[in-house]
């Protein structure tokens, strides 16, 4: 069977199922309480898996929510995921207590780039252990990251006992990927979750992404995303191939966002890639 | 009827006969523009002089206006264009539609000529054609308040200003003082008939089929309104002047007559300049929940404006960076009756030919003074004024410079050079009524991704979308809705307001049909007229000339490509004739 490519989308999903895949998003520091209630209200309209959001709603949301299907999801050292494995842990056990079924934990980026690998896994493992068997999503925030040190990553998760991998917090330097979904998905098997969360803001982005390997997507954007959809029932035209520079981590690259290491590494990329003849863009 | 009032007021200003008919065709063509379109495609003789007795005014609502379904405060005026010899649906905020329909009419049909100018007054049932030579030469502001006076405080009033009279190819018909039906020159046929204005109140209510359905329908749409980043956020928080620093940066801002893609004054005439120093409120049509309309202030006077369209207009197309001064052109367009695009659009055009010298008089980009003196001049029909007045097409081709006039089929552009984003180039092109930008607005999926985001620089897939988004529009314009609303609804939520309204069953598919339907029929009156392949065209320099600088520098369009498969996709044929099988498809084989 040939690989997926970065462009392809899974046209086949519903929007019911698209729907379940999501976690209805709302991590703005300045959200007033009526936007976390209409964001529980919107959830449950829509049947979306969960809503995620930060620790300070999650009580608010659990009164919401009470007696639905509708999961919370809640962040956790978000989103610079540079507090201590103690406060982590502290702060997952203080939002289960409150509420949340779901945490999505950021890892200790530094520690992961310096190769610091047993304080990384010893940081995802008290959060694992304090959740009590709940769902855990490790956000790797990838475009702080290598390739390798994506797959370093995951297998930490993994090792850690996470449930999920997840690529952003949609406050670092890129969103999600296909290529980095596809990337994760390659290194946890078919048995771990990827949750693709950042800058999905349509149908197009999101099956995408679901096509590239994700199970769950973190946005903000759901419901333009799940209205857009009826839009394909007249036109097969929203998927037509584009160009591959438009979704490649390269493109995102930023010095001013990145470590200097992290944007050079992406942008070296450009010379080897088979896609070369398409990078001349100066447009958005 | 629900939904529907089920009848039209037939006006004879020649006889001054007026007759009530009933409503036919709502089911096929729903309302608004797909009404006025049939309607004329069956009255009109073809070839007829749009400035002659033989053209009709068709002022049309949809069945869900005046209903509280999101932006439904529209109607649209729809006649032969002395502009641009086309079919042509104009369409306006406000709050006279609903209440023409609140006076029981679903449109009302203004034939023939008067010999004296006159006012139509309609009060619910009671219409009167009265004499209106005490208004006639007064601008839209003063005739909206002498009207007002002269028959209800609560009467809504749609006038032509001062260019109107004079059959200024560019005028508009005013209503609610700020709001225009601006496209197409609609005022001059207003004008010619001598018709200074409609003056309504209405008191009764519309019928709607099923309460519970639409009750259900609308709390759904108000979820995903007030969801979406573009009606929740940008649009009321900046009007369409959000626009401004999008465009540009996408280097798609056309400055100086589209010879640029961007303005690098834009920041100082954008919506945030606007609103740190001449907003001084916000203004919602009627029924309309994102309110993008903007009441300004300026050292000289209170108006409405500018939104996008009028600020690019007069801003980066003139190449002026003072705000005051465009805004008071805007001000001055909005009281004397013209449409703000093809005003600006063809001043800047004339500041070209300037520049090229091919004219003698000087007209320079970046002269603030003279654009508002030219506004009026305009208006006005004085000195050269009165060539600008027939618009840029014909003013180019008088001067030798046909190629310098930025144009579809005689309608000035608007605010978004086609370079930059292939499948828009397409839809200013195949535009049945022009160059215009809301026919099917690709800037969404190309630029702002709604529904989602497309590669705008690839032609491929484009015609596909275009005709989707065309069909859609035919529809929206015609049940009628503001087309922002498409930013949030697809046309699932359209459907179901038809439904719950009308009580008939509709579903996406449906509308898109009747929308396909209506879109062909605009297209058949075209041919009548003698448009064809040719016509459906953009002005060489996109097609030829690559945008020297910014985010779209080094494209052109790559119309013919495009047009070839938008034709197969509408079943036209090689000429752009709808073939029999189409037609038969539609419903619209005789």
């Amino acid at each position: 069977m040939s690989e997926v490519t970065d462009l392809e989308f899974d046209t086949s999903i519903t929007r019911e199922e698209l729907a379940k895949m999501i976690d209805h998003t709302q991590l703005n520091p300045s959200a007033e309480y009526k936007k976390i209630e209409r964001l529980c209200e919107e959830a449950l309209k829509y049947g979306f898996y969960s809503v995620c959001v930060n620790p300070c709603h999650v009580s608010r949301c659990a009164k919401l929510l009470k007696d639905s299907d509708v999961k919370i999801s809640c962040v956790v050292g978000f989103p610079l995921g540079a507090t201590t494995p103690e406060v982590k842990a502290f702060e997952t056990r203080n939002a289960i207590e409150n509420g949340a079924h779901e945490i999505d934990m950021v890892i200790y980026i530094g520690a992961l780039r310096s190769g610091d690998y047993e304080l990384v896994k010893r940081d995802i493992e008290g959060v694992v252990e304090a959740t009590q068997g709940r769902v855990v999503k490790v956000i790797i925030e990838s475009g702080f990251l290598k390739d390798e040190e994506i797959v370093k990553a995951c297998e930490l998760a993994k090792e850690a006992g996470a449930d999920f991998v997840k690529t952003s917090t949609g406050f670092g330097p890129m969103g999600a990927l296909p290529s980095h979904v596809k990337l994760m998905r390659k290194t946890v098997g078919k048995d771990m979750g990827i949750k693709a969360a950042g800058g999905i803001r349509d149908f197009r982005s999101a099956l995408r992404l679901v096509k590239a390997g994700a199970n769950r997507l973190g946005t903000s954007a759901s419901i333009p995303i799940i209205e857009g959809m009826e839009w394909m029932k007249f036109s097969d035209s929203w998927f037509i191939e584009e160009i591959p520079c438009k979704i490649c981590p390269s493109r995102f690259a930023s010095l001013s966002k990145q470590p200097s290491k992290v944007f050079r590494y992406y942008k070296e990329k450009c010379k080897t890639c088979p896609d070369k003849e398409y990078n001349r863009f100066y447009e958005k | 009827m629900y939904g529907w009032i089920g009848e039209i007021l037939r006006v004879d200003l020649t006889s001054g006969k007026v007759s009530i008919e009933e409503l036919k065709f709502a089911k096929k063509f729903i309302g608004g523009r797909g009404l006025g379109v049939k309607i004329l495609y069956d009255e009109l003789e073809p070839k007829i002089d749009p400035l002659s007795t033989e053209n009709k005014l068709i002022f049309a609502t949809g069945p869900v206006t005046g209903t509280r379904a999101p932006t439904s405060g529209r109607y649209c005026v729809v006649s032969k264009s002395p502009l641009t010899g086309t079919i042509f649906d104009s369409h306006s905020g406000g709050f006279w539609g609903p209440e023409l329909k609140f006076a029981g009419y679903d449109g009302i049909i203004i034939e023939g000529r008067m010999k004296k100018p006159v006012y139509i007054w309609i009060a619910d049932k009671q219409v009167e054609i009265r004499d209106a030579s005490d208004i006639w030469g007064l601008d839209t502001h003063k005739t909206t308040e002498k009207l007002v006076k002269e028959t209800d405080p609560k009467a809504k009033v749609a006038c032509i200003g001062p260019a109107g009279e004079r059959q200024v190819l560019i005028s508009a018909i005013i209503n609610d003082k700020h709001r225009a039906a601006g496209r197409g020159g609609l005022g001059a046929v207003m004008g010619y008939k001598r018709l200074k204005a409609i003056v309504v109140r209405g008191t009764g209510k519309v019928d709607i089929a099923n309460e519970e359905e639409f009750d259900e329908i609308y709390d759904e749409s108000m979820v995903v309104i007030r969801k979406h980043p573009i009606t929740d956020k940008s649009l009321p928080t900046l009007g369409t002047a959000v626009l401004v620093n999008i465009v540009n940066e996408y280097g798609m801002y056309p400055t100086r007559n589209f010879q640029e893609g961007v303005f690098e004054d834009a920041e100082g005439v954008s919506g945030e300049k606007i609103t740190e120093t001449i907003l001084v409120g916000r203004r919602a049509c009627y029924a309309c929940p994102i309110g993008c309309g903007r009441i300004t202030k300026t050292s000289k006077k209170e108006g409405e404006g500018p939104e996008y369209e009028t600020l690019w207009a007069f801003s980066a197309q003139c190449g002026v960076n003072n705000l005051e001064a465009v805004t008071h052109a805007n001000y001055l367009c909005n009281e004397l009756g013209l449409d703000t695009i093809s005003t600006g659009n063809t001043i800047g055009c004339a500041m070209e030919m300037s520049q090229k010298g091919f004219l003698k008089e000087k007209i320079e980009f970046g002269d603030a003074e003279k654009l508002v003196e030219l506004v009026e001049k305009i208006a006005f029909k004085e000195g050269v004024g009165k060539e600008l007045s027939e618009g840029s097409k014909r003013f180019a081709e008088k001067h030798g410079c046909p190629e310098l006039a930025m144009q579809v089929k005689g309608l000035e552009l608007p605010a978004y050079d086609p370079r930059g984003a292939q499948g828009h180039a397409l839809a200013y092109a195949t535009s049945n009524r022009g160059g215009c930008h809301l026919r099917a607005y690709l800037i969404g999926p190309e630029l702002l991704g709604t529904p989602a985001l497309v590669d705008r620089t690839k032609p491929e897939g484009k015609a596909d979308l275009v005709r989707n988004f065309q069909n859609l529009f035919s529809v929206i314009e015609s049940m009628i809705l503001c087309v922002f609303s498409s930013f949030a609804l697809s046309p699932y939520h359209y459907a179901k307001f038809m439904t719950a309204v009308t009580g008939l069953e509709y579903t996406g598919k449906d509308l898109m049909t009747i929308g396909e339907r209506i879109w062909n029929l605009e297209r058949l009156f075209n041919i009548r007229e003698g448009f064809g392949r040719s016509d459906d065209s953009l002005p060489p320099r996109f097609l030829k000339t690559p945008l020297p600088e910014g985010g779209s520098r080094e494209r052109t369009v790559f119309l013919e490509k495009m047009l070839e498969e938008y034709y197969s996709l509408r079943g036209w044929d090689d000429r752009g004739i709808p073939l029999k099988s189409k037609l038969e498809e539609l419903g619209l084989s005789r």
